[in-house]
């Protein structure tokens, strides 16, 4: 089989497959280090870990074009990452290097790099929702054939913004692409307790969304829905890609673990690990060895604490 | 310079930014069908949007579309459902600009028409600008004629932070002279006198002009300094200064309780005045700290009456 060459490069010297796996290590990584580096007291931000997710952000963000717009939640680090955002620049909104770009203002969660399609989230939940289709309006009026995505947990479905923002998306038909990842959990509460369903389609269908069910953990089966998605926005329905997926890492670097008795949903989630299971097909499809995984690994910790120091060091000579 | 009622001048400043403005959107209840059927027909339905009832969301979409550029005004049927999207607001328009280092800008206008003495109650009879003048970029626009209906208005589409319009409907039909050009942001001295100045915006500027009216019937001619904020956030502080000191003595009218909101601030404003400056301490006319029961309004509020008995106090004080 062919590696699939990506809708935005001319050459495939980085397939699909292996950017996938790439920019979902990297995020990994990166959030793995975020943790370590705040315990270290190096840097002071509360980071809420992707891990088990990743791959809804990159392979969504990877199925995009020029001009195309995201809204991250703020669990979607990946996003950033898929978009395009190097490390740098997102570790200089972290320090408040003399070179962030958004001074630092916002939390790095929230941060945003609008000329890369990365757009400012909101920490009201749900509230980010109605801002993606905003700029799905926008996209409309100005024929350029973009479309915007918004990322959110499943616990949005609370909140009231979602309802209306699916609303008038549906009515308008606006190019609009909400990703829900859906984890099953919000924060401590398992999802039986706060609702009926735990898929939220039954809700998304009837505002006139296009539906479609995604294995959250399969970043091929995201690329692929993701393709979809965008190409019915653009014909005229706003879409709703529901993706199942588990929290496997904390809530966040400060809360930790806030969920009892999960270890059996830990055992068999690890099994389904989004990297795992890429990284399977690239060696069954011959598109990568073992080694060349493992050294990429590598490469990508020493490039992380190397960044991290160079971005240390721009911030003490300022 | 044409003359205008209040109503005309609003109606007036919105056709033409329609018209000067090709990326201008509005977005509200009941346009293309009611209140604004002609601008429908002219712009069409991409620039004239009907929306559900759903403010926030409204709100928020404003928002994102200004992130690429657009600019938006939304309608909310009344002030008092500035409530409803309070989070949109403050959390998704307001901070905008700062979150983003000021890469984005968001210039939306919310107009907020007030609707008192129409029957609606206490869930419909507030101004609720005070609700907001704590919040920072948020600019708040308050035209107590139809100059400033304008010009306000027009104004505030230049922006890069949003502007809550308040349109009080109880001076819609006060009629009055629209200048060809408008210096931006400034207060207005409609009125020149030598021996106190009354500090007011809106319904209020209008029954400031009433009640030296009606002083000048009794006797006391040219003694009142009328200056009408306009933009009450940020507000004018050199015209107000200038006024203040002019006279020596000076009455501000808030239409809200006096906890909050320009009255207060005005004289936090004129407290630092080098001792002297001022002949006697400012007074302040407001709203009572109350809600407006159905079947009273005007009692409860500023009236020309007590406008002119204070300012006889005032004028009388040695």
């Amino acid at each position: 089989m062919t590696p699939t060459i990506l809708p935005h490069e001319t050459t495939n010297q980085t397939s699909l497959e292996w950017r996938l796996y790439r920019d979902m290590l990297r995020t990994r990584l990166f959030e793995e280090a975020l943790i370590r580096w705040e315990h270290e007291g190096k840097i002071s931000a509360q980071t809420f870990p992707s891990k088990g997710q990743e791959a809804i952000a990159i392979g969504c963000c990877l199925a995009l074009e020029k001009d195309d717009t995201v809204i991250p939640s703020f669990r979607t680090r990946g996003a950033m990452i898929a978009m395009g955002v190097s490390i740098t620049e997102q570790l200089r909104e972290f320090v408040h290097s003399p070179l962030a770009a958004g001074d630092s203002r916002d939390a790095p969660h929230h941060s945003s790099w609008p000329e890369r399609g990365v757009m400012p989230g909101s920490t009201m939940i749900g509230g980010h929702l109605a801002m993606a289709a905003g700029l799905a309006l926008a996209m409309q009026n100005e024929k350029q054939g973009g479309v915007s995505v918004a990322f959110f947990g499943d616990g949005t479905l609370g909140s009231g913004d979602l309802h209306e923002t699916m609303h008038i998306a549906g009515t308008w038909k606006l190019p609009l692409i909400l990703v829900c990842e859906n984890n099953g959990w919000e924060m401590s509460t398992p999802w039986p307790k706060v609702r009926k369903t735990r898929s939220l389609i039954p809700y998304a269908e009837p505002f006139g969304f296009a539906t479609r069910n995604v294995d959250g953990n399969d970043a091929l089966d995201v690329y692929q829905a993701a393709r979809w998605a965008r190409a019915t926005a653009l014909s005229g329905q706003p879409v709703f890609l529901d993706c199942f997926t588990f929290r496997v890492g904390l809530y966040s670097s400060h809360f930790g673990e806030v969920r009892g008795g999960i270890e059996n949903e830990l055992a068999e989630w690890a099994e389904r690990d989004p990297l795992k299971r890429m990284a399977g097909w690239l060696i069954e499809h011959s598109a990568a060895s073992t080694d060349d995984l493992e050294r990429l690994s590598q490469q990508e910790e020493t490039r992380l604490e190397e960044t991290f120091e160079e971005v240390l060091t721009e911030r003490r000579k300022a | 310079m044409t003359t205008l009622s209040y109503r005309d001048a609003v109606a007036k400043a919105l056709q033409d930014s329609m018209r000067d403005e090709p990326r201008l959107i509005l977005i509200g209840q009941n346009l293309s069908s009611h209140a604004f059927k002609n601008l429908a027909k002219m712009y069409g339905a991409e620039r004239v949007r009907d929306s559900s009832i759903s403010e926030s969301a409204m709100v928020g979409m404003a928002v994102g579309a200004a992130m690429k550029g657009m600019k938006v005004v939304v309608m909310i049927a009344y002030a008092d459902i500035a409530s409803v999207c309070h989070m949109a607001i403050v959390q998704s328009a307001a901070k905008l600009h700062y979150l983003t280092n000021g890469r984005l800008n968001c210039p939306v206008v919310i107009r907020l028409p007030i609707a008192r003495f129409r029957g609606h109650g206490p869930e419909g009879n507030e101004v609720a600008a005070s609700w907001f003048y704590n919040v920072p970029d948020l600019n708040i626009a308050m035209p107590g004629s139809a100059n400033e209906a304008y010009w306000n208005f027009r104004e505030a589409l230049e922006r890069k932070t949003p502007t809550l319009f308040f349109e009080d409907r109880s001076i819609h039909t006060r009629s009055g002279i629209v200048a060809e050009s408008n210096p931006s942001g400034t207060a207005e001295i409609t009125r020149s006198g030598d021996r106190l100045t009354i500090i007011a915006a809106g319904r209020t500027a209008a029954l400031a002009e009433d009640a030296a009216d009606e002083l000048a019937k009794q006797g006391i001619r040219g003694a009142v300094e009328v200056v009408s904020l306009g933009f009450i956030k940020p507000l004018d502080k050199k015209t107000v200064l200038k006024a203040a000191t002019k006279t020596g003595r000076v009455l501000i009218i808030q239409d809200e309780p006096v906890l909050a909101g320009y009255a207060t601030y005005l004289r936090c404003l004129l407290d630092e005045l080098p001792t002297g400056k001022l002949a006697f301490p400012p007074r302040i006319v407001a709203g009572a700290d109350q809600y407006m029961p159905f079947w009273d309004e005007r009692s409860f509020l500023p009236s020309v009456e007590a406008i002119i008995a204070t300012t006889r106090e005032m004028i009388e004080e040695k």
